[in-house]
């Protein structure tokens, strides 16, 4: 009798038990109520019942051992109550090692394992809570830095145009200025040809007798004399010496100073007809020549000075349009759906890793230093390289310094939502293949955010 | 032709970047060989002088004198137990001790009695007992001729090859005596460059002071009715060793070689002196005892010319292949092992130099390697790796980078700062590491190891009487003197816990560069007059790294009170290297060839006792394809040493950075091998007892099949699993040569049942791996494929029995704790399973021994069964039960259904 009331306990145990199939989740019980037999879940066999959990595996897809590992395909329920729940596969079941946090994948093993579920539940839930607090706050200073990344993209954009203005106006100056220069130059040329026809025409003008006499004529006493023909007259075949007094004083016909009338026939006749001395080339001065030369010299001073003027225009041209070119090849980069990465564009992060201190300029380079202070390229900017889905979750530096064995040193940079820009970590898994953490609130993505609330709902 | 054009091509093709072969020296640059190589067959200067014979009841001494310079020799000849001659020639009275080599054997190996038949002015018989096997000692020319009947089986100094370069004084004079040697060969200016070389001799840059002059030895061993003749590890070559008639003799001389070539008879990391000869009736071989750099000339009559000549000549002359041994100083010690079956010869040898040390069950499952794992961080996320893709394995190992500097014994105070906790977060997975402790030390007076190393005198010193100090890895380094049972015993006690801090019991060695590598060094190695003692490094160089395993593996089973079995991989080895550990093939590349050759290389080391041995999966060199790295993890899945590792540069390629697709193919594969550990640990422990290698060649198994002889491109696990890897590119099927003529083989994934003795075309995919169960065989498995070996410890099997045409099998199973010496306390199950009369029962083999295990049989496959009405079991109390059962009878596949008995106790099942 006895024997029947336990066999009836053990029956109806059996049968209050038959909801607590072991390793199933409660959305699986459907498939195992108690029954004289058991349909494989994949429909490929039926076995009796009491060969579900006997630590044999009948089914092929393992659907009738969720709680042993009798098969090499099952997978075990972790209930977890207080933490998450998930599946491991069956044989993690009874390995001497704890998986499940509620312990229920080691009910027959040596390992002695504590429920850890509430603890860790406990974590998670203030590891989420921070991570959206983490979100909040990042989608937060997100919004700030797309409002910054906007104005920073218009006002790049003005300053863009704001250049492409002053180009223009450069543009039209150098014109202005590259005709004032052709203008100038033809001046220049034609009172040097002007003065070439005088070379042999003018000099015989009697008119140029008086202005010659003139010139020579320092002291303006009408007269000249040793000294004021000293300082003036020169020998043609020696510009540099000065002319000695007795050959001053014999150029002036033996005495010392001559008046015009004796100059006009006289030394007039030895300056121009002669060919052992001549007005000395001195600054505005060449004799009889003096007013053409005066003109000559103030076209060259135009040429020149429009020649300056036009070098300058065009050196602040070049500059102007390469600062358009820098400006339009770094607005022609990819900074976000908001221009929300743009503010990254002239900043540049540090990290220390070992014995390298490595530098992140997004949009620009990557470079590494030794402690000696050697510093190696890891990479210029290539391109966004993220998922499909979100391409903004990863940049690619390439083209760093060669590798000995071939190829070149590059960069992955993956970005990773976080309240503060930073560089968190830099890993090199393979030779010359650099993997980053880069961690900055642009990074934060809303669709994250909800998917965290319907974990933990 | 063909074949041979492929190869020609291979070579040429390989030759684009393969190793520098001027940094190493061939036969006629090493002036010894050229010496000896320059002497042709012919008469023997060599005269025994029968009336200085001695016999004893153990041994034979007798003179020989050289006519030439009438320098006396000694022979000694012992008939030692299980059929091995031992021969051993030194001078009678040299100028100083000739190296012997010590610690090799593992006792002074026992003798029995030689008895005198006959004796005349000719020579004297001996009986070598029974089985009328006898040696002659012919005395004008000296030479020595073991028969069995009328058959000769071997004969040495036939060819009058023995030379034995006797020690002398450094005076014209007395080189006079050895010129004399070579007087009918050489011209007189010949004999004056020979002279110069004998005192001295340079190679690139480097000089060798030679203080001892001239000191080879050489002796050539001809075998009437050999066609086949293998061993001799390590070359990167076929199985069947070619002929060197045409090229460089085989080179063994332990040398760190950089990308090494195919093909070739070129020295590699290790050197197994030992040459295996076989024919249809029978296997014999030759232990060369010497640690000397050696070079091995084979030659045959049965190679192309040979034959034309036979045919040109009308000639009935048996096949022979001649072999020639020249070592570099030492002696002449060299037993010949006259088997006469394979197993015979595994045994001899085993006697000699010991069998495979028992390897912790965990060392049977996969290991993952590179170099190098850059910080706790990355040994944990890779570690994590293996979780996430439901990938087993039971090691993980750190390169030269963990270390503080190259300081071995130490951690780099930042990328390893926790080593401990590192090591804890793995044994929780119940797994284990290994560190890398290579043998060269880092001169730097802040460092504990090389202070104590050169405090006690422990370094070996040069030429001049210092520290030598060579470049390695850690930059300038010293080279313990591991011939000294001191440093030894020191080193050892290196491994204690409390001295390699940050060590822990799951933390396991490996040595690497113990050539030893010497970057600035002759040949990358250590110079050979450096001295060891009073030995110079040229006698010992061999041994080098057969010390330093030596003294680890002491150092890992010290630790732990000698409770623990160690483990530890060396790349360097030589005869008797199995009793310390596993051996791999060194730096391989990631090449189709590569992965080809890592069969052959394997095989003769088996061939040669070392079992352990596997070859770089993925190729260590550069990059290999994703079929490449597929295929060879399913070679490496069936191989005894199972490791994936790549070098520094290469991008990374742990199994799960392939696609979905390629994770599961390698996934499949190393859960192949977790399936076939019970048996892979039974073939080891069979090597351990017997010394039969784990892989073997097929004519191991098939002595009679010539087909078989030549076979390297597949082989057999143990007796029972045949192995065919795929390694060709593309690969669309493969043809296997299934043995035996009465014999059948289930395909182990199908269950289809071939016959033996053909050719079988194997049409494969990616996801194939062609291994096949010999019928007449039980293999115990474990099905339930976990994280690690450990993890499976207590899981239940499932015995496979493939029966063969009379509907029988046989298998053991071996149990046993899988990590102490416990077992030879006798704690252990070891169980004889046989099927017959439809019977199929498990009987105790080792009735005196004692374990109990928690382990089930859980399933019991017979292939190539009929359905039977009725499966009962008995159990060992008597209890009957019955069995449920399927029956596939597409494939006559029948399965019993759980039944359930204790896998150490006794039972049958019957099938009606």
């Amino acid at each position: 009798m006895r024997f029947l009331i336990i066999i009836s306990a053990v029956f109806c145990y059996g049968f209050v038990d038959s909801k607590k199939i072991r390793g199933i989740s409660s959305s699986y019980k459907r498939f195992y109520r108690e029954r004289k037999s058991f349909l494989c879940i994949d429909g490929s066999k039926i076995i009796p019942f009491e060969q579900v959990n006997d630590d044999y595996c009948d089914c092929e897809d393992g659907s009738d051992e969720p709680g042993t590992s009798a098969c090499p395909r099952g997978r075990f329920y972790c209930t977890n109550l207080g933490f998450r729940p998930h599946y491991i596969p069956s044989s993690r079941v009874n390995d001497g090692i704890c998986d499940c946090c509620d312990a229920s994948d080691e009910y027959n093993s040596h390992a002695h394992c504590q429920n850890t579920c509430w603890n860790l539940g406990q974590r998670e839930r203030a590891y989420v809570e921070g991570q959206m607090r983490t979100l909040d706050e990042g989608l937060r200073l997100k919004q700030q830095l797309i409002e910054e990344g906007v104005l920073l993209w218009r006002e790049k954009q003005a300053q863009l145009r704001e250049l492409q203005q002053v180009a223009e106006d450069l543009q039209i100056k150098l014109e202005e200025h590259r005709r004032r220069k052709h203008e100038a130059d033809r001046l220049k040329e034609q009172t040097l040809k002007a003065l070439e026809a005088a070379d042999s025409g003018l000099r015989h003008q009697n008119s140029t007798v008086t202005s010659i006499f003139e010139l020579l004529d320092s002291n303006k006493d009408s007269s000249i004399t040793v000294d004021e023909l000293q300082a003036k007259v020169a020998l043609i075949h020696d510009e540099e010496r000065v002319l000695s007094e007795d050959e001053a004083v014999a150029l002036l016909g033996g005495g010392r100073q001559m008046d015009l009338t004796k100059f006009r026939h006289t030394l007039w006749d030895i300056l121009t007809k002669g060919d052992s001395v001549k007005i000395k080339d001195t600054h505005g001065a060449p004799g009889s020549l003096v007013g053409e030369d005066l003109h000559l010299e103030a076209a060259d001073r135009a040429a020149k000075w429009e020649a300056t003027n036009l070098k300058k225009v065009e050196e602040a041209y070049d500059t102007v349009n390469m600062e358009i070119s820098d400006l339009r090849k770094k607005l022609a980069i990819d900074y976000g759906t908001d221009w929300e990465f743009l503010f990254l564009n002239s900043q540049c992060y540090k990290l220390k890793v070992y014995e390298y201190t490595y530098t992140l300029c997004p949009f620009n380079q990557v470079t590494q230093k030794n402690t000696a202070g050697t510093e190696v390229s890891l990479g210029k900017w290539g391109m966004w390289a993220g998922t499909p889905k979100n391409q903004y979750s990863q940049m690619v530096y390439e083209n760093g310094e060669p590798c000995w064995q071939g190829g070149s040193r590059s960069a992955t940079v993956t970005l990773t939502c976080g309240t503060e820009t930073a560089l968190r970590s830099v890993k090199e898994p393979s030779k010359c293949q650099y993997i980053m953490d880069f961690q900055t609130p642009v990074a934060c993505q809303p669709v994250l955010k909800q998917r965290g609330i319907h974990s933990e709902l | 032709m063909a074949p041979v054009l492929l190869l020609w091509l291979a070579v040429c093709l390989s030759g684009t970047w393969a190793v520098d072969r001027g940094n190493f020296k061939t036969c006629d640059q090493s002036a010894f060989c050229k010496r000896q190589r320059a002497l042709k067959p012919g008469e023997s200067p060599y005269r025994a002088l029968l009336e200085t014979m001695e016999l004893t009841n153990t041994r034979l001494t007798l003179q020989l004198i050289n006519d030439n310079n009438k320098v006396r020799l000694l022979l000694e000849l012992y008939r030692l137990q299980g059929n091995i001659t031992r021969v051993k020639i030194n001078e009678l009275k040299p100028l100083k001790p000739r190296y012997e080599v010590p610690d090799v054997l593992i006792r002074e190996p026992p003798t029995e009695p030689l008895s005198l038949l006959s004796q005349d002015e000719n020579g004297v018989v001996l009986s070598l007992g029974a089985e009328s096997q006898r040696v002659i000692v012919s005395a004008r020319p000296f030479r020595l001729d073991i028969m069995e009947g009328r058959e000769v089986l071997m004969s040495l100094n036939s060819r009058g090859l023995l030379a034995f370069e006797h020690l002398r004084m450094p005076s014209i004079s007395s080189c006079k005596s050895l010129l004399s040697l070579f007087a009918s060969q050489a011209a007189k200016e010949e004999e004056e460059k020979v002279e110069d070389v004998m005192w001295e001799e340079t190679f690139k840059s480097h000089s060798d002071s030679k203080p001892n002059g001239p000191s080879a030895v050489s002796l050539d061993f001809s075998l009437p009715g050999v066609e086949h003749v293998y061993g001799i590890p390590e070359h990167a070559d076929t199985l069947r060793l070619k002929t060197t008639d045409n090229g460089d003799p085989y080179r063994l001389y332990n040398l760190d070689v950089f990308q090494y070539e195919l093909y070739n008879p070129m020295a590699l990391y290790g050197a197994v002196p030992v040459m295996l000869a076989h024919n249809a009736q029978r296997t014999t071989g030759i232990f060369w005892l010497n640690a000397a750099e050696t070079w091995v000339d084979i030659s045959s009559n049965t190679t192309v010319f040979g034959k034309m000549l036979d045919y040109v000549q009308g000639s009935s002359e048996t096949p022979q292949t001649d072999v020639r041994w020249i070592s570099e100083s030492g002696i002449i010690d060299v037993f010949i092992m006259l088997g006469p079956t394979p197993n015979d010869v595994f045994s001899q040898y085993a006697s000699l130099t010991g069998t495979q040390s028992f390897p912790p069950l965990a060392s049977l499952g996969y290991h993952q390697c590179r170099w190098n794992y850059n910080d706790q961080e990355d040994v944990q996320s890779v570690d994590a790796g293996f979780d996430e893709h439901d990938i087993p394995y039971d090691f993980i190992w750190l390169d030269i980078e963990h270390t503080d500097g190259k300081r071995y014994f130490t951690w780099d105070p930042h990328k390893f700062a926790t080593p401990k906790e590192m090591l804890q977060g793995l044994m929780d997975k119940k797994r284990k590491m290994v560190a890398i402790v290579d043998p060269h030390i880092k001169v730097d007076s802040n460092y504990k190891i090389h202070n104590e190393i050169r405090s006690r005198g422990f370094y070996i010193k040069n030429k001049d009487g210092g520290d030598y100090e060579g470049w390695c890895w850690p930059g300038s380094a010293g080279y313990p003197d591991f011939t000294r049972a001191d440093m030894r015993a020191w080193w050892a006690s290196m491994f204690a816990y409390d001295q390699y801090e940050g060590s822990m019991e799951n933390l396991y060695t490996w040595n690497d560069m113990n050539e030893p590598s010497v970057f600035n060094g002759p040949e990358v190695t250590m110079h050979k007059d450096a001295m060891h003692g009073a030995w110079e490094h040229r006698d010992v160089h061999n041994l080098y790294g057969f010390y330093v395993q030596m003294a680890t593996a002491e150092g890992l089973i010290q630790r732990s009170g000698g409770v623990e079995r160690p483990f530890v991989l060396t790349r360097a080895f030589f005869a008797g290297s199995q009793r310390f550990g596993a051996v791999w093939t060194g730096d391989n590349a990631a090449e189709w060839d590569h992965l080809k050759i890592s069969i052959p290389m394997c095989l003769s080391l088996g061939l040669v006792g070392i079992s352990f041995c596997g070859a770089d999966v993925g190729g260590f060199f550069k990059s290999p394809s994703t079929e490449l790295l597929v295929r060879w993890y399913q070679t490496g899945a069936y191989q005894p040493f199972f490791r994936a590792h790549a070098h520094l540069d290469t991008p990374r390629r742990e199994p799960w950075l392939f696609g979905p697709e390629n994770t599961a193919l390698i996934r499949e594969a190393v859960r192949q091998r977790y399936t076939f550990m019970p048996y892979w640990y039974q073939q080891f422990y069979l090597a351990h007892r017997t010394g039969q290698p784990v892989m073997r060649p097929l004519w191991v198994e098939y002595p009679q099949d010539p087909a078989t002889f030549a076979l390297d491109d597949e082989f057999l696990i143990g007796r029972d699993l045949l192995v065919h890897p795929v390694t060709e590119e593309g690969a669309r099927g493969v043809t296997a040569y299934l043995p035996g003529k009465d014999e059948v083989w289930f395909d182990i994934h199908t269950f289809q049942k071939h016959n033996g003795a053909q050719n079988l075309y194997i049409p494969v995919t990616m996801s194939s791996i062609p291994v096949f169960q010999r019928g007449g065989s039980i293999i115990p498995r474990k099905m339930r494929v976990r994280r690690s070996s450990s993890c499976m410890e207590h899981d239940p099997y499932t015995l496979y029995v493939a029966l063969n045409p009379q509907r029988t099998a046989e298998g053991e199973l071996y149990i046993d704790d899988g990590h102490t010496f416990n077992y030879e306390k006798k704690e252990f199950i070891h169980r004889r399973l046989s099927f017959a009369n439809n019977v199929l029962s498990s009987v105790n083999l080792a009735p005196d021994a004692q374990f109990t295990t928690g382990s089930w049989i859980e399933r019991i496959v017979i292939l190539g069964a009929s359905k039977p009405s009725k499966v009962t079991l008995k159990a060992a109390d008597g209890q009957e039960s019955q069995i449920e059962f399927e029956f596939d009878a597409s494939m006559s596949v029948l399965t019993l259904r759980k039944p359930g008995m204790n896998s150490g106790a006794d039972w049958t099942v019957t099938l009606q």
